[in-house]
């Protein structure tokens, strides 16, 4: 370690900074709020994508929905049948979903129909229903709509109004807990029979029609088969809907380029100063250095201790805070940034993860930078002949 | 002439019987019915067996009025028992091709784990087994090392099934490209390889025995 | 020990400080060089430390042809044998008298306790023990002197170069610091005083006194 390390050299550098104090420390500090914030920003940004991502390919590969005077209108749920015998389409399914308004709780109740036995293209309905069993008038619900229910006072069974004024009954027969897959909060699960009743489709009438070819290859050939076959309908394709809120969280965006520049600007302010050489004292150090034997590369290798501790120790310092703010505190302020406009995801916590490349990103654009800003001036001096310096 | 007429349509008409569920196409068969069919089996009667059933119509009625799988609705009966029957005597699934995260295509050199769905493979024995990036890659390996080969392996390109490659169909001149550029497509049957020929602007449809090194080569 | 061989050192706006000289010191030798300011000592003890080249000319110090090496070498050379003395001494002011005195050693790294090893002797040589950890600026002026000298002695140099060193002095402390002067020669090193102060020019220790004036060596 001495061998690397000169531990002399390095207390003196530590005297160095220690005699500029208050100046240090400002920069210290303002280096490690600059770091802790665009840290945070990446890895909450970095965290929502992957989940998106992870929500997103949960999605059927194509939807297709049937549209009326540009509005979202039922669709014959017979084209599932249809669709499903085109080559390459492996599943289809017409779907019946959508919220219910809970006027008491002022509070929407999502609402997913399916068929007993029939692959849904939704994994976690998939997994759900090989636990339980649904039957007319039977309904499971999610952890969340329990409780709000029963707030209340619906614990067994819930009374849907329907359009035409009449009640539908329908009997609490079982509870699951949410993950990150079932973004929606309050969800019900019922039969398609009785979500058709509550929101008054028709019988062979659904809300889309969902699809999942097998080649992701031919997604795009079978979309656009289907568009010939169905040309007044709307086909969405979940890769379109992936590059749509890829670019959402693409770093382009207003927010991230403010922050950006703003810690740009910053920076660039600390380099600034540190650049613009040295005022006579230091210069007389320098000089003095060289004189009793200092020789360049020992003035420059202090220099660089110097600018190392505090970019160094700046740079740990705000990465460590942006660990705290973003996975322990579970980013209050800055996620509700994110979230408000492109509520993709509703129940979102954030799952802890190192995301090295933002690491290495900010140490590469800080500290090297930083270090380069301190050495430099000195450079030019020292290399200068020491008798000129001192006089 | 007419006896052979009349012979045809009687056999098709009682293998009809025999084979009682034949309404349905196979597409909407393998798409829905038996995913239907198993997803009750796996779930209410594992342990039920159709080979003790000799006679479709009889394992129908046993689901039906017995409830020998739980009580069930018409449809997903009907579901259950055409699994169950046609399922009985074939056997299991072709396991789907896996490749590690180290496999080398080793005719070209790619790692094959970027193109799962392309594999192809051919297996000489338990620890002998080569994969490939593409059926052309596989092809041109086949035909300088045909000694000794215990099976051939492609995928579907439709359904991504594992295929026997000897049993499967192969459409050349498509406008699909695979990781080596000009590949051909395989297909379990004739009818997917044609429609795919027609959509894709394929150029030819062989069988597997029909394929030539000649022919392999002239993909490039 | 110290050759000049026609030197001459010529700084930007033609100025000459030194012309043609050509001097020679031995060692253990103590001498003082006396001339008015401006007369060119200083830029002397400068290119026998090695601190800058001469325009012309030799400097041969040890056998070593200074004048000829690259920064970094002559750098080295200079703290292993070289001890300077400043006329305003030119101590960290914000440091400590300890910090201060071992400055010459910290670049070279010495292992097992050598630095702290030395850096007592010379506390206890100077009468600085005491003040090891007080801030220099906070000394009075024969402190100061004393740590001065103790930094230019830590590196146990061969010879020991002196700029003006009582210019700032009252006559006690000059006194004071001759006498610290004899203690260096009986440890054997060559001195090189450059002064305009009296009170070296006739001192029993003193082997030489040379003139310099404009330039040149009379």
């Amino acid at each position: 370690m001495n061998r690397f390390i000169n531990f002399y050299l390095l207390s003196y550098s530590v005297g160095s900074l220690k005699r500029e104090k208050y100046k240090n420390i400002f920069v210290f500090l303002v280096m490690s709020l600059l770091v802790a914030l665009l840290a945070s920003t990446f890895f909450l940004s970095n965290a929502m994508k992957s989940e998106y991502n992870t929500l997103i390919d949960t999605y059927p590969d194509i939807v297709l929905q049937n549209q009326k005077a540009g509005v979202n209108s039922t669709i014959a749920s017979s084209i599932a049948d249809k669709v499903l015998l085109l080559d390459g389409v492996q599943n289809s399914e017409a779907r019946v979903y959508g919220s219910y308004y809970f006027n008491r709780a002022d509070r929407k109740l999502n609402i997913v129909g399916i068929n007993m036995f029939a692959p849904s293209l939704s994994p976690f309905i998939n997994i759900l229903m090989k636990k339980y069993s649904l039957d007319d008038g039977q309904m499971l619900v999610s952890r969340g709509a329990k409780a709000l229910l029963s707030k209340y006072y619906y614990k067994e069974y819930f009374n849907f109004v329907k359009s035409d004024g009449s009640l539908k009954k329908m009997q609490i027969v079982g509870t699951f807990q949410e993950n990150n897959k079932l973004p929606q909060p309050n969800t019900l699960v019922m039969l398609k029979s009785d979500a058709r009743k509550i929101f008054d489709y028709k019988e062979g009438e659904a809300r889309d029609i969902a699809i999942d070819v097998a080649n992701a290859d031919e997604v795009a050939f079978i979309a656009r088969k289907i568009e010939q076959l169905y040309p007044s309908m709307k086909v969405i394709l979940k890769e379109d809907l992936r590059v749509k809120y890829e670019n959402i969280y693409n770093l382009r965006s207003g927010f991230f380029l403010t922050i950006f520049i703003i810690a740009f600007f910053t920076f660039f302010i600390i380099i600034y100063d540190k650049l613009s050489g040295l005022n006579s004292e230091k210069r007389r150090e320098i000089g003095v250095l060289k004189a009793i034997g200092w020789r360049v590369g020992d003035v420059l290798n202090a220099k660089l201790y110097e600018g190392a501790i505090l970019s160094l120790s700046a740079y740990l310092t705000g990465i460590f805070l942006a660990f705290v703010y973003v996975y322990l505190l579970d980013a209050p302020l800055l996620k509700n940034i994110f979230l408000n406009n492109y509520n993709l995801l509703k129940n979102y916590t954030i799952n802890f993860s190192v995301d090295y490349e933002t690491l290495a990103l900010l140490f590469f654009l800080s500290v090297p930078i930083y270090i380069a800003a301190t050495v430099i001036p000195s450079w030019k001096i020292a290399t200068l002949d020491a008798d000129e310096v001192m006089r | 002439m007419h006896t052979f007429k009349i012979i045809f349509i009687l056999s098709t008409f009682v293998s009809s019987l025999l084979f009682g569920n034949s309404s349905y196409s196979q597409a909407i068969k393998e798409k829905k019915i038996y995913p239907m069919g198993k997803l009750i089996h796996t779930k209410h009667c594992a342990a039920l067996d159709a080979k003790k059933y000799g006679n479709y119509d009889v394992l129908l009625r046993d689901i039906q009025e017995k409830h020998i799988c739980s009580k069930l609705s018409a449809k997903h009966s009907e579901a259950l028992a055409i699994y169950l029957w046609d399922k009985k005597n074939s056997v299991e699934d072709i396991p789907k091709i896996t490749v590690t995260k180290e496999d080398k295509c080793p005719v070209c050199g790619m790692y094959l784990h970027y193109y799962p769905n392309w594999v192809a493979r051919i297996t000489y024995s338990k620890e002998e087994v080569y994969s490939f990036d593409g059926i052309k890659d596989m092809l041109k390996f086949y035909f300088n090392n045909e000694k000794g080969i215990k099976s051939v392996w492609v995928q579907d390109y439709y359904t991504l099934r594992t295929l026997d490659a000897k049993k499967a169909f192969y459409v050349i001149g498509s406008d699909v490209l695979g990781p080596m550029g000009n590949e051909l497509i395989a297909f379990a049957t004739l009818k997917s390889a044609k429609n795919f020929s027609l959509e894709h602007k394929g150029k030819k449809v062989f069988p597997f025995n029909k394929l030539t090194e000649k022919m392999v080569r002239s993909i490039e | 020990m110290i050759e000049l061989l026609n030197v001459s050192k010529e700084y930007e706006g033609g100025v000459k400080a030194l012309d043609g000289i050509t001097l020679s010191f031995g060692e253990g030798e103590v001498v003082v060089l006396k001339g008015m300011s401006g007369s060119g000592k200083s830029s002397m003890l400068s290119l026998i430390a090695g601190l800058s080249k001469p325009t012309e000319g030799e400097v041969i110090v040890d056998t070593k042809h200074i004048s000829k090496l690259a920064d970094h070498f002559a750098t080295g050379f200079r703290r292993e044998n070289i001890g300077m003395i400043f006329q305003k001494y030119n101590l960290i002011a914000d440091l400590s008298v300890k910090e201060n005195i071992l400055l010459p050693l910290v670049p070279l790294n010495l292992k097992g306790g050598e630095l702290e090893k030395r850096l007592s002797k010379e506390l206890k040589q100077f009468n600085l023990l005491d003040k090891k950890d007080t801030q220099v600026k906070k000394l009075s002026g024969g402190e100061q002197q004393r740590c001065a000298i103790a930094r230019a002695n830590i590196n146990n140099p061969k010879i020991i170069l002196a700029d003006e060193p009582t210019a700032n002095l009252d006559e006690k402390l000059s006194l004071e610091f001759i006498e610290s002067l004899r203690e260096m020669k009986s440890e054997k090193r060559t001195i090189i005083i450059s002064t305009h102060d009296p009170l070296f020019f006739d001192l029993d220790f003193v082997d030489r006194v040379i003139e310099v004036r404009h330039g040149k060596v009379l």
